[in-house]
């Protein structure tokens, strides 16, 4: 039964290849410059488009998860459902007033949300979202991802600083605190990825992952890096059950408490795209990205799985992990702040380092799951 | 990746290894509840194993690590001294640390930690290995200038290290990334080899680097238009680390001096001058500021500048028998430096102290024998026969002579016999003085005495056997010609 | 595909992310109404009026976190290139990456026992 599982080897994979956006626009910008400067513009409406879509999407997603814990409703009344919602809020943060307080850092207080929209948008670009939809394909695609998304911290420890408001300047900091101890236990998890696939490249490790998600052959040790992935970025995005940047009961807003109108919603806006690209990566890396469910051995189900388009896939990951993340914030009390660094430093960070010492151990052994 | 080059040989490494090891298990036994009090056994035992191990590896020629690990004669006699003035200030450390209260197993760790950055800085031909072995070096020194922590002055003398010590290690590293620039290397032994057409391609960037790296060390070892903050920082820190800063970071700075002046741009003549105009500069101030001083440790500070340029004089002329009379002295240095430092330490656990040289009146009639061992030290200091330094500087200015730096060699006696003014001072107010008030009595332990006896032994015995010393550091020395 | 080309996307899209923001904010300054009062642009500190500066020291706590980020997360780093050529290092890597935790380790329960990560 086990041979019949997993003995054979694979050989009924569909293959896959990867073209990202910038590949095509760069092949384009040899026969035909206009087609080239077509792709690029459709590149970057696509992104736009997608960010702010995406955003919309997100939120409303969020207010329905959120009411049907509670056995609400949500909003019912905008459109089917309540679909329009987020337009609406669109809109009316749109007409309402900007404030600058007068005692604020008018420079900084104005930069801090391109800040955060900025780090955004650079993680969206390089998400693998299937073979040919990926904006481009960096080599030290996982470097760059975490690089990127510390860059977004320092958006929030400028808004907090330049409001000249003490809640704010409590919340950057706690802010500021939080996110740079949970970067420690998501690198660590990053590694043990990277570990397993030998290449930081998105897309490669994709790729890798033919024979199984890295969370099934990897033992043991994919699934706890899985995990103190989830646990860590959600801490990283500021959201319950680790919102203390931005408790509300405790901090009015936090980092954001004066900030109002579109200035505010580019704050809320990157926190809910910060949320799809740390799903997207977690489902990336551990989950096989838009690779799609393979059985060693059962070539007839595998062709079936083969028949699902790549981003579907992905699609489907993501929003499951996404799910999870809005689970648990609806599900969990908020910590106190001693906690969120006991989290961190006392289990988190042994966890993860233990972690990464069985993970060397099971490659230098190749102990894979999957042993073909 | 090919690793057949590698020689991957960890016995090599056994006495930076133990070093570390013990300066690890100091801090890991430091947070517990019973285990504060093995700082200091475990640092001198961590110490004289690390000892056990040079001197076993001495005489062998090996390279490892890619090259970038090497362990010879020059390296094993400088890990000695390293290791011997880690010996001896954590002798004196642990009496005075409890006098002043502030006596935790970091201080242990921190010396070890320090003395490893020493070995690795002496123990390579690769520039960047030299920079990090000068990195491990340099932070603990700057924590512990400021490890009594309730002291201002010692917090001061903490801050300036670290700015002016942060500063240097910038400068050396731009240095070292010009030399690369230059020749495409940080490999002594390329440089050495290709230094002409280096020269001849990138003479600026080769220069410029030179330059800068030379003024990095200069920091390190205190020669003269970089030694600023030296008395402030001799002053302020704790007196036994005064005694290891004296000594163990010169000697590291001049065993990478050494290795990259005299063998790396030995070709390079232009650095002679350079050399020559620092010397002069460091013999004149160091030894015309110390005729002003009122504090003892002030005084020592600005010596200690002044025997490094006697140093530097080596340096200057260069070649076999010179560097190996530096080397000769350096080894002398430690001794009879670290003795006065130690006597100076023993003197400093008393309540109310502040090393000036009024305190020292009716030592003599108190304590003869420390008095007597304080004199033995001074006169060393000042170079009178039969100590080590009579000999080393007989050693060096004849060198001097004989490489036709004359003019070199008469700067060097002439400051030299200025600076008998400021070390009989001491032995002045020892012995001579009139006390007004009761000298107060200092407790003495067998650490201490221990500490003294090496000194002094070594402070004589190297003046008693000049001869079989200075062969032995010519052999160290020959290793890397 | 190793040129430096490939990070032209990048900051593209950094410009792209930049003019979106402006202009929406550009956008909302233009069409939102604007009152001033002396009230509303007083930092908000519950309702009543400002009390002292918030330029003030910021407890010591945020600065030992951030001192620990540079030691662990810089050092973990570290380890990035040792993970991509892992597979072709062998044991050789396996006992080097060893000898690197152990002292990060080591590090990490001095800081515990020294009660760096105490947070009240």
């Amino acid at each position: 039964m086990l041979d019949f599982l997993f003995g054979q080897l694979v050989a009924t994979h569909a293959t896959f290849d990867v073209v990202t956006l910038s590949d095509r626009t760069t092949q384009a910008l040899a026969e035909d410059p206009w087609l080239a400067a077509g792709y690029a513009l459709l590149g970057l409406a696509g992104v736009g488009g997608f960010l702010s879509l995406l955003g919309m999407a997100l939120i409303y997603v969020e207010r329905k998860v959120a009411a049907h814990f509670q056995c609400r409703l949500g909003p019912m009344r905008v459109g089917w459902h309540g679909m329009l919602q987020s337009v609406a809020d669109a809109i009316k943060l749109l007409l309402k007033e900007d404030i600058i307080p007068d005692r604020a850092d008018r420079v900084l207080f104005l930069i801090a949300p391109v800040f955060s929209i900025i780090a955004t948008t650079l993680g969206l670009i390089l998400i693998p979202m299937s073979p040919s939809l990926q904006v481009v394909d960096l080599n030290i695609g996982v470097i760059f991802i975490s690089a990127v998304s510390s860059f977004g911290v320092l958006g929030i420890l400028l808004a907090g600083w330049s409001s000249n408001n003490k809640w704010s300047l409590l919340g950057a900091m706690r802010a500021g605190a939080q996110f740079i101890s949970y970067e420690i236990s998501v690198t660590l998890s990053l590694l043990v990825v990277t570990l397993f696939a030998g290449s930081l490249q998105l897309s490669e490790i994709v790729q890798s992952q033919q024979d199984g998600w890295w969370i099934w052959r990897g033992h043991i040790v994919g699934l706890v890096a899985f995990f103190v992935f989830l646990i860590a970025s959600t801490a990283e995005l500021n959201r319950p059950p680790f919102d203390l940047p931005e408790a509300e009961s405790e901090l009015t807003g936090g980092f954001h408490t004066e900030y109002s109108g579109l200035r505010f919603s580019f704050f809320f806006l990157a926190e809910f795209i910060n949320m799809f690209i740390a799903s997207a990566l977690a489902a990336t890396l551990f989950l096989g990205g838009w690779m799609p469910f393979h059985i060693g051995g059962l070539h007839t189900f595998n062709g079936l799985m083969d028949l699902i388009p790549p981003g579907l896939w992905f699609a489907g990951k993501t929003t499951f992990i996404i799910f999870l993340i809005m689970w648990v914030r609806w599900t969990f009390p908020r910590l106190r702040v001693d906690q969120l660094m006991r989290l961190e430093w006392k289990f988190l960070l042994p966890v993860g380092f233990i972690n990464l010492f069985a993970a060397a151990t099971l490659v230098i052994t190749k102990l894979y799951f999957f042993p073909w | 990746m090919n690793l057949s080059g590698a020689n991957i040989d960890f016995t090599l490494l056994l006495p930076e290894i133990s070093l570390a090891i013990c300066g690890f298990a100091i801090l890991l036994l430091g947070v517990t509840k019973r285990g504060k009090d093995f700082g200091f056994g475990l640092g001198l035992f961590g110490l004289i194993a690390a000892l056990a191990f040079t001197v076993q590896q001495w005489g062998t020629l090996e390279t490892g690590f890619f090259g970038m690990v090497t362990k010879d004669g020059f390296s094993s006699l400088y890990n000695i001294i390293f290791l011997l003035a880690g010996i001896i200030s954590l002798l004196i450390a642990q009496t005075y640390l409890r006098a002043k209260k502030i006596d935790k197993p970091e201080y242990y760790a921190l010396v070890l930690f320090s003395i490893l950055g020493m070995m690795v800085m002496a123990s390579s031909y690769d520039l960047i290995i030299i920079f990090i072995g000068l990195e491990i070096m340099s932070i603990p020194l700057y924590v512990l200038a400021g490890f009594h922590r309730f002291n201002p002055k010692s917090n001061e003398a903490g801050i300036k290290y670290f700015i002016i010590g942060a500063f240097a290690s910038g400068f050396l590293l731009y240095g070292i990334a010009l030399v690369y620039g230059a020749g495409a290397t940080t490999d002594l032994r390329l440089i050495a080899a290709n230094y002409h057409s280096m020269a001849q391609q990138a003479p600026l960037l080769l220069y410029a680097g030179v330059a800068l790296i030379l003024i990095g060390f200069g920091f390190k070892v205190g020669a003269v238009p970089f030694h600023m903050w030296a008395p402030d920082v001799y002053q302020g820190a704790p007196t036994p680390v005064t005694a290891f800063f004296s000594v163990g970071p010169k000697a590291a700075g001049f065993a990478a001096l050494m290795r990259i002046l005299d063998f790396g741009f030995d070709s390079m003549d232009e650095i002679q001058s350079v050399l020559w105009i620092l010397a002069v500069l460091t013999m004149a101030v160091g030894n015309i500021l110390a005729l002003f001083q009122d504090n003892i440790k002030r005084m020592l500070a600005y010596s200690s500048i002044a025997h490094a340029g006697y140093i530097l004089v080596a340096l200057t002329v260069g070649g076999e028998g010179a560097v190996a009379s530096g080397l000769y002295y350096l080894l002398g240095y430690t001794f009879f430096n670290l003795g006065a430092f130690a006597i100076l330490t023993i003197l400093d656990t008393r309540d109310g102290t502040d090393s000036r040289f009024s305190e020292l009146t009716g030592m003599a009639s108190r304590h003869p024998f420390l008095a007597t061992l304080l004199a033995i030290f001074m006169f060393s200091l000042a170079g009178f026969p039969p100590t080590a330094g009579f000999f080393g500087k007989l050693y060096i200015f004849s060198g001097a002579v004989e490489g036709g730096f004359i003019w070199l060699a008469i700067i060097g006696v002439m400051t030299s016999f200025v600076s008998v003014y400021y070390y009989l001072r001491v032995v002045v107010a020892c012995f001579f003085t009139k006390a007004d008030h009761p000298f107060q009595q200092v407790a003495m332990n067998p650490y201490l005495a221990l500490a003294l006896i090496i000194t002094a032994v070594g402070a004589l015995g190297l003046g008693l056997f000049p001869s079989s010393w200075i062969d032995l550091s010519r052999q160290a020395f020959a290793s890397f010609l | 595909m190793d040129k430096v080309e490939i990070y032209l996307p990048i900051l593209i899209m950094v410009a792209v992310g930049a003019l979106i923001a402006t202009v929406l904010m550009g956008l909302s300054v233009l069409i939102g109404k604007r009152t001033r009062s002396k009230v509303k642009m007083q930092p908000y500190e519950c309702g009543v009026d400002p009390v002292g500066d918030t330029k003030h020291p910021v407890p010591v706590k945020y600065y030992m976190v951030a001192i620990l980020f540079i030691i662990f997360d810089i050092e973990v780093v570290f380890l990035y290139p040792w993970a991509v050529i892992y597979d072709s290092l062998g044991m050789f890597g396996f006992l080097e990456m060893l000898v690197f935790v152990a002292i990060l380790i080591t590090g990490y329960f001095y800081i515990l026992g020294k009660g760096a990560l105490k947070w009240d």
